[in-house]
């Protein structure tokens, strides 16, 4: 190890330890709640792999090691690609963007250990919600099929070394695209990841559509589905080798589990020293472009949108209309953040237009309604990933700036209102002409569409609420980067409130109806006792939603009218 | 010690530096003074190799920043405007984190903190996490951790913003100290008074270009002027812009 190695890894431990007395000192409640919510987190993935991996037990099908390991080599494939493209993204912001890159490379710090000191903090960021949820799978299925001890001790080993190799791709990728064009290297960022998206979700709907033709107590068409994914099995595949590595340790295979790991480490350090490698000569060259690559100072006008968005917010007072008008601002000034709205709204069209496939097919009422179930949790999903990135960090990032806001002649109460309306507006507007969409395409029902809509709203008003709110409570001033504040505790917190908040909604207003349909095989009206659970699941839902937008705006107003700036 | 040889700088479109040529010898205190947005911080920028200039060469004691960077660097010593600070180190972390990547041997680097530490009067915070210091304490570490190495050449970036009148005086003092000590102070300021003081040369930029360079006297010669550096500063700058 060379000597700035040392020093960097010495700087690490030190940050580390007091981060970790700070919270233990002045934020225990903070600690516990983090520690609490972990292990529940942990706990229910735990229980309902556990759950799934027992049945599958159960019902000795024909292939299920096949099954299996199909299962795990898809597992690795997506949190592999989901690792490639977030550490890339949070890699570009901590090399290229924050003020430590900048401090770091005015010292004589040699440029693949600054990447290096870096990589690490980007890693450890981009893949702990892969430890979070893929431990406890792996845990379950260990516990399920009571596997030998050598899975155990390899386990961490085995996640480990897998890490290091998307993650290296991820940094070349990031140093390529800063190098090759850094004038557009967000929009190309954030295209790879979109185009990956869209070729794996047509790969799979492609796949799921055979697969619902297929009947699997068929041998033959069993082995031709899985033939499709012979891909993901290739023997030239990373994610392959964790699943042939922890399948062997399972049976207690010692000598295949380490010749597995032994791929897996040597070909994840070999990654990571081609990207260090890579670094080393062109990281401080793209920094470079980077800062120079477009123009000094670019001229921004006013906009008509600026001025119809408050001409039709006239409703409210002027200081939350100019706060609303601010934030939108921001917004539409940064193509990576509505580029993203734009490529998430138009893979749900698209996956909505599919869907309009299986109708033609004929498939039946009961999975006609299933399909629309899934459409209308499809939308309110991507309402919730839009909160958690966009509205959640948006206090957060006023960061620093924040006592201009907090000196301003205004209640702080203002400043929340502002940014709930922002994002109901913004929310409504992307999530109700979608739903609409998707089930004018489906052809459902008059009533479905109606309770859609009244869940859609509830859902993108209460959503908001809880994204403001806790973003209120649990705010991270010191980070600028807003997809390291999303994936924080406050961030984590905020989706799974939200998570949990949708598909409260989704059974309360439109479960009823949808079940009833999905049960019956005619259009026979809904029984009166059914009726009534409709019309109090409505009621329920929309006292829901005001509470879930009114107690984290309150808690949020009450923490942000203490704090000092 | 620095040479900056016909160097330019383009962001894009836009000429951030022209034909900047300029030789300063180690020991003397030199001030870089200019407008807004006359490339002051893109020469500092290029003179630490952040930035490489789209044409021209940056040396400093003889290494080519765009070749021996690294080299270059371990002779620097650069004080931003905005000083960095890990907030969860203590200021005594920081020297030691400063100490080790410029590679002094252990011994040398404690003898040096102690020496610092008692020259910018941190003993009283400086094992608190510098989080909770206050502009002039965060001003006041980073100048000690720039001058923890004895660099050949220290690049100072408005040092006096937001401190005392007292700190003001200290920091003057220091930067004559280490000039008469042979290192080369690089100065980039918009307080004239303290160029006028100190400087043994003055370089005025203006739009990218090097508008006059030399002593206090030969500027009023150039501007025709036997006012203050500020009634010349003035000057010359406007004529620059209304040519």
């Amino acid at each position: 190890m060379t000597a700035q190695a040392t020093v960097f890894r010495w700087l690490r431990t030190r940050l580390m330890v007091h981060g970790w007395d700070a919270l233990r000192q002045s934020a225990r409640a903070r600690l516990i709640t983090i520690i609490l919510c972990t292990l529940v987190i942990a706990g229910v993935v735990f229980g309902g792999a556990l759950e799934g991996f027992l049945l599958l037990r159960k019902q000795s099908l024909p292939g299920t090691g096949l099954i299996l390991g199909l299962l795990f080599d898809f597992l690795f494939l997506t949190l592999g690609i989901m690792l490639i493209f977030s550490g890339g993204l949070i890699l570009y912001g901590s090399l290229f963007a924050s003020p430590e890159a900048r401090f770091l490379l005015a010292l004589p710090a040699r440029a693949d250990q600054v990447f290096a000191y870096k990589f690490a903090g980007a890693i450890g960021f981009s893949s702990w919600a892969f430890v979070l949820l893929g431990l406890p799978v792996l845990a379950a299925f260990g516990v399920a099929y009571s596997v030998a001890w050598p899975y155990w001790v390899s386990l961490p080993f085995f996640l480990l070394g897998f890490l290091l190799l998307p993650g290296s791709i991820g940094a070349i990728a990031c140093l390529l695209v800063v190098n090759l064009a850094p004038r557009h290297r967000r929009q190309i960022l954030i295209a790879l990841a979109a185009f990956a998206v869209v070729a794996a979700g047509w790969f799979l709907w492609t796949w799921a559509s055979s697969a619902l033709g297929a009947n699997i107590s068929n041998r033959d068409a069993l082995t031709g589905l899985l033939g499709q994914l012979a891909f993901a099995r290739d023997a030239w595949m990373p994610n392959h080798w964790l699943t042939l590595g922890l399948q062997a340790a399972a049976r207690g295979n010692v000598p295949e589990m380490l010749f597995r790991l032994a791929l897996v480490w040597s070909n994840g350090l070999l990654a990571y020293v081609v990207a260090a490698w890579v670094s080393h000569l062109l990281y401080r060259r793209g920094f470079n472009r980077l800062q120079t690559g477009g123009e000094l100072r670019r001229r921004y006008g006013p906009s008509r949108l600026d001025h119809w968005l408050e001409r039709s917010l006239t409703i409210l007072d002027k200081p939350t209309r100019l706060l609303i008008v601010k934030d939108f601002r921001t917004f539409r000034r940064d193509p990576g953040q509505w580029l993203q709205i734009v490529i998430f709204v138009g893979l749900g069209l698209t996956y909505f237009s599919n869907s309009r496939q299986f109708y033609r097919s004929d498939l039946g009422r009961p999975f006609q309604h299933g399909v629309a179930l899934v459409n209308l949790l499809a939308t309110c999903m991507l309402l919730c990933a839009y909160m958690g990135r966009f509205i959640y960090p948006m206090l957060s990032l006023e960061g620093r700036k924040f006592w201009v806001l907090g000196l301003m002649p205004i209640r702080r109460r203002q400043l929340l209102l502002g940014k709930f309306g922002f994002a109901a507006v913004g929310a409504l507007v992307i999530a109700g002409p979608l739903i609409l969409a998707a089930d004018f395409l489906l052809g459902v029902s008059f009533t479905a569409t109606f309770l859609h809509g009244v869940t859609i709203a509830a859902v993108a008003i209460g959503l908001s609420g809880l994204a403001v709110g806790i973003g209120a409570i649990l705010p991270n001033f010191r980070e600028t980067d807003p997809s390291k504040i999303a994936v924080g505790f406050g961030g984590t917190m905020n989706l799974l409130a939200g998570l949990l908040y949708l598909l409260l909604e989704i059974a309360l207003i439109a479960g009823p109806h949808h079940l009833h349909a999905m049960l019956t095989s005619s259009d026979a009206a809904m029984p009166t006792a059914l009726f009534v659970l409709q019309c109090v699941g409505v009621i329920l839902g929309i006292a829901l939603a005001t509470a879930a937008t009114l107690i984290p705006l309150r808690l949020g107003t009450q923490t942000l009218e203490a704090m000092e700036f | 010690m620095i040479e900056l040889l016909d160097v330019t700088k383009r962001y894009g479109t836009k000429l951030a530096v022209d034909r900047l040529s300029l030789t300063i010898p180690a020991g003397e205190l030199f001030a870089f003074l200019g407008p807004n947005g006359a490339g002051k911080t893109t020469t500092i920028k290029m003179l630490c190799g952040l930035l490489f200039p789209t044409s021209g060469t940056v040396r400093v004691g003889g290494f080519d920043l765009a070749t021996h960077g690294d080299d270059a660097r371990r002779l620097i010593a650069f004080v931003p405007d905005t000083p960095y600070l890990y907030e969860k180190l203590t200021g005594r972390e920081f020297l030691r984190f400063i100490g080790d990547l410029y590679g002094l041997d252990p011994a040398r680097r404690l003898q040096k903190e102690d020496e610092v530490i008692e020259l910018f009067r941190l003993g009283e915070f400086v094992d608190d996490l510098t989080e909770r210091y206050s502009h002039g304490m965060r001003q006041r570490t980073v100048f000690a951790a720039a001058l923890l190495h004895e660099p050949k050449v220290l690049i100072v970036d408005e040092p006096t913003v937001g401190l005392d009148p007292k700190s003001i005086r200290l920091l003057k003092d220091l930067l004559r100290k280490q000039a008469r000590g042979g290192t080369t102070v690089f100065l980039s300021t918009h307080s004239l008074d303290i160029a006028q003081e100190l400087a043994d040369r003055i370089g005025i930029i203006d739009r990218g270009k090097v508008v006059c360079c030399g002593t206090l006297d030969s500027l009023r010669q150039q501007a025709d002027l036997a006012g203050t550096l500020e009634e010349v500063f003035l000057k010359l700058t406007t004529e620059e812009g209304e040519e």
